[in-house]
């Protein structure tokens, strides 16, 4: 049996840079946009692109998230033949395989790549927030007859030297590399997001490996290896909405975004559909007292205060009297009556006290974590 | 796997000629309910809820959105390796002069029965709305002293139509006939009537026994009224529900019902209850309300897009009201519109109804306007012709 190119999904990275939200779970299933996980797009282009094959590499606080994607029939990826399988680090004869790098995580699931002896290997990363259909950048790595193909957008020159900037020729290939520059020559940051020819990349890896072991990275590592060596290093652009999820104030602004009816997301577009595990779910009700304006709400929600340009997630209470403004309520969190919110993203399962207060400000965004509870009067 | 203690009927050829014309292309079983559910949806969840492993659902004449709707019964975990759920066609019951036919019709029922291996059985229909804990009327039936075990509901005369199905209860208790209510006496100085809710549970040898004499003779006989006979022959247990109920059997009852999960307490005691309601999921994405929306003391599911207002209506999936529609005391079911300017009130929406700018359509609460599915408005005048069709 033979895969023509199988998606790898790297979702084992700790999420330090959202705190309290990813502090006993994984940063892939932390609640998106009222009713999805952040996983949830990249598994979707997935299956969007026909890509049906497809690991999920996991180590941080996985429990959460390998509930979530279970055998992928939510996301129509559990095709005979193919499917998804979560792949943690395991025990073997040559000591515990756990992940020390992106490159080493794929290393170390070499046995699972080869099982479906693919000719391309997909890389991803579980926490962006986009849509992009691989196959588009499958044919272009074909037609470019490339090794690696780097999927990158434009950002501005501020941004970039938050980014792996790519330097390419007018035959977008990439001629240099720099890992957050403080000076960046160009405006091309990586996405994340490689097609890399199978067989290449194993020999790289496994010669690094049975000799100095320095490939542990993507960006570090295996990029400057392939340009060292003259592969042929593609830079495929990319133009659509595209975000990194990975601090709370992005998170914030991503779901803010996500709440205007212009989004570039385009997230009601039935040709491109972002699939999430369902649940049977009452619908919402709105009491007499409910007022609700630029927002979203999800089934299961009950909403009898005021809510204000902010996200509702699924099973969401929200008593009498209470006000939420520019904010982000997870998964079954309990609101409490004359609560004010404001500013502010509140975890799965939290409980806001009646008369309680979470105010936070556009560039500091007050924070409730998973199944916090927070009383009368308390700031977060 | 082991085998369930009960097996579960489910038989939707249940009279629609009271819900028309909602009831043109779908049976009973499907009509859509409270904005996310539709009407099987209950004694599925019930029957989920109490472990039963075999359900057989017997199609009425326009199946496809009972097949639409069940798929593998994977929403309801009845997709199992053993058991599950057993499709039987209609059978064109109407024709029982066919011998073959009419063997046919109890032989479905029998073969079902017999290769499900439970020593129990629960028959019952989808228009009663209600939230039953199938095994604690299973216990009931195993302390009883009869035969067969029936379900009821006392309800006030008020909310009792001559045409309704009542149990004929003795002193002790115990059912001694299934009646319509015009045909009760003795029924002075009380102010609550038992209402029938058309479960019965009874061993599952009983059951094939009775499909298999009535299947010797000549009379054709379905189902409903065999048990009809066998509790007045036999007697029966009468267990009492308490929850809430709803039957559904008429535009009025449908319109009120659903009108009715607005009150938090029948919200509650029908959704939140021991039994959790299950239903197929669609990846719908959130409701959007925009910037100068209103909505209050309503119900909405998923994908809808507010920018008027709403109020004291349940509204459906993927329904569009634009600026300045006003949708008062209405259901509206997935994937209607409604444009600008334009008010509908005291109405049902079937699915895909377009309703064009600047219009007012304005039915009665005791005669709720009906607007077929796919249904496009663009005069006012087209609204009364099909009203008082």
């Amino acid at each position: 049996m033979s895969t023509e190119m199988l998606g790898m999904i790297l979702a084992g990275g700790q999420g330090t840079r959202l705190g309290k939200l990813t502090k006993n779970t994984a940063k892939p299933s932390v609640p998106f946009g009222g009713r999805y996980r952040i996983i949830d797009f990249t598994l979707s282009n997935l299956s969007n692109s026909g890509v049906n094959t497809v690991g999920v590499i996991t180590q941080y606080q996985p429990l959460e998230l390998n509930r979530h994607v279970q055998n992928g029939a939510s996301w129509g990826l559990n095709e005979r033949g193919a499917g998804v399988t979560i792949l943690q680090p395991y025990a073997s004869s040559e000591g515990e395989k756990f992940f020390e790098g992106t490159a080493h995580a794929i290393y170390q699931n070499m046995a699972y790549i080869d099982s479906y002896n693919p000719q391309y290997v997909l890389i991803l990363s579980g926490d962006h927030i986009y849509k992009m259909d691989y196959e588009r950048m499958l044919a272009f790595h074909k037609a470019k007859k490339a090794t690696l193909t780097v999927a990158v957008m434009p950002v501005s020159l501020e941004e970039a030297t938050r980014f792996g900037i790519m330097n390419t020729d007018d035959t977008d290939r990439i001629i240099a590399f720099e890992e957050k520059p403080e000076k960046p020559k160009s405006d091309l940051a990586s996405m994340g997001i490689y097609i890399f020819d199978w067989a290449p990349l194993k020999k790289y890896l496994t010669d690094s490996y049975s000799t100095d072991g320095k490939m542990e990275d993507f960006g570090k590592d295996v990029i400057p290896a392939y340009l060292a060596h003259n592969e042929p290093t593609f830079a495929y652009a990319f133009h659509g909405y595209w975000k990194d999820v990975g601090t709370i104030q992005s998170l914030w602004e991503a779901n803010m975004e996500f709440l205007s009816p212009n989004n570039p997301l385009n997230i009601t577009n039935r040709n491109w559909r972002i699939y999430s595990q369902t649940e049977a779910l009452p619908p919402m009700f709105f009491t007499k007292s409910a007022k609700v304006q630029r927002s979203m709400v999800t089934d299961g929600s009950y909403v009898a205060g005021t809510v204000e340009h902010s996200i509702l997630s699924q099973n969401v209470k929200v008593g009498e009297g209470s006000t939420i403004t520019d904010s982000m309520i997870m998964p079954n969190a309990v609101i409490g009556r004359n609560v004010t919110i404001d500013h502010a993203i509140v975890g799965e399962d939290a409980v806001v006290g009646d008369n309680g207060e979470v105010i936070g400000k556009p560039d500091d965004i007050a924070v409730i974590g998973y199944g916090e509870v927070v009383g009368r009067k308390e700031k977060a | 796997m082991r085998q369930g203690e009960m097996a579960a009927v489910i038989d939707l050829n249940e009279d629609v000629h009271t819900l028309l014309p909602l009831t043109e292309h779908r049976p009973i079983g499907t009509l859509p309910f409270a904005g996310r559910y539709r009407l099987i949806d209950f004694p599925l969840s019930a029957i989920t809820a109490a472990d039963i492993h075999s359900v057989g659902l017997f199609m009425p004449e326009s199946e496809r959105s009972v097949q639409d709707h069940i798929r593998s019964g994977a929403a309801w975990n009845l997709d199992l390796i053993q058991g599950g759920v057993f499709l039987f066609p209609y059978v064109a019951t109407r024709d029982y002069q066919n011998d073959d036919l009419r063997a046919r019709y109890y032989e479905n029922y029998t073969q079902f029965l017999r290769g499900s291996g439970s020593k129990y059985t629960v028959v019952m229909g989808a228009k009663n709305v209600a939230n039953v804990n199938l095994n604690a009327i299973l216990n009931y039936h195993k302390a009883g002293d009869n035969r067969i075990t029936t379900v009821y509901k006392k309800l006030p005369l008020d909310r009792i139509r001559p045409t309704d199905w009542t149990l004929a209860l003795s002193e002790q208790g115990t059912a001694s006939a299934i009646v319509q209510a015009k045909e009760r006496h003795d029924d002075q100085g009380k102010n609550e009537i038992p209402s029938f809710m058309d479960i019965y549970l009874l061993a599952t040898t009983d059951l094939i026994d009775l499909l298999d004499d009535a299947a010797q003779s000549h009379v054709f006989r379905r189902l409903p009224e065999l048990l009809r006979d066998y509790v007045l022959a036999n007697n029966a247990n009468a267990f009492e529900y308490t929850g809430y109920l709803a039957r559904i059997d008429s535009i009025q009852r449908y319109y009120d019902s659903n009108l009715q999960m607005l009150d938090d307490a029948s919200f509650q005691s029908l959704l939140l209850s021991s039994v959790p309601i299950l239903t197929k999921s669609k990846n719908e994405v959130p409701s959007f309300f925009a910037k100068d929306a209103t909505v209050v003391n309503s119900l909405l599911g998923t994908g809808t897009y507010i920018e008027g207002t709403v109020q004291d209506s349940v509204v459906f999936r993927n329904v569009v009201i634009h600026h300045d529609a006003l949708v008062d005391h209405a259901v509206v079911m997935q994937g209607s519109k409604i444009s600008t300017g334009s008010t509908v009130k005291y109405a049902i929406l079937d699915k895909g109804v377009v309703i064009g700018p600047n219009l007012t359509i304005v039915g009665k609460p005791d005669k709720p306007i009906v607007l077929r599915k796919n249904q496009t408005v663009f005069r006012e005048s087209e609204v009364e012709g099909s009203a008082h069709a």
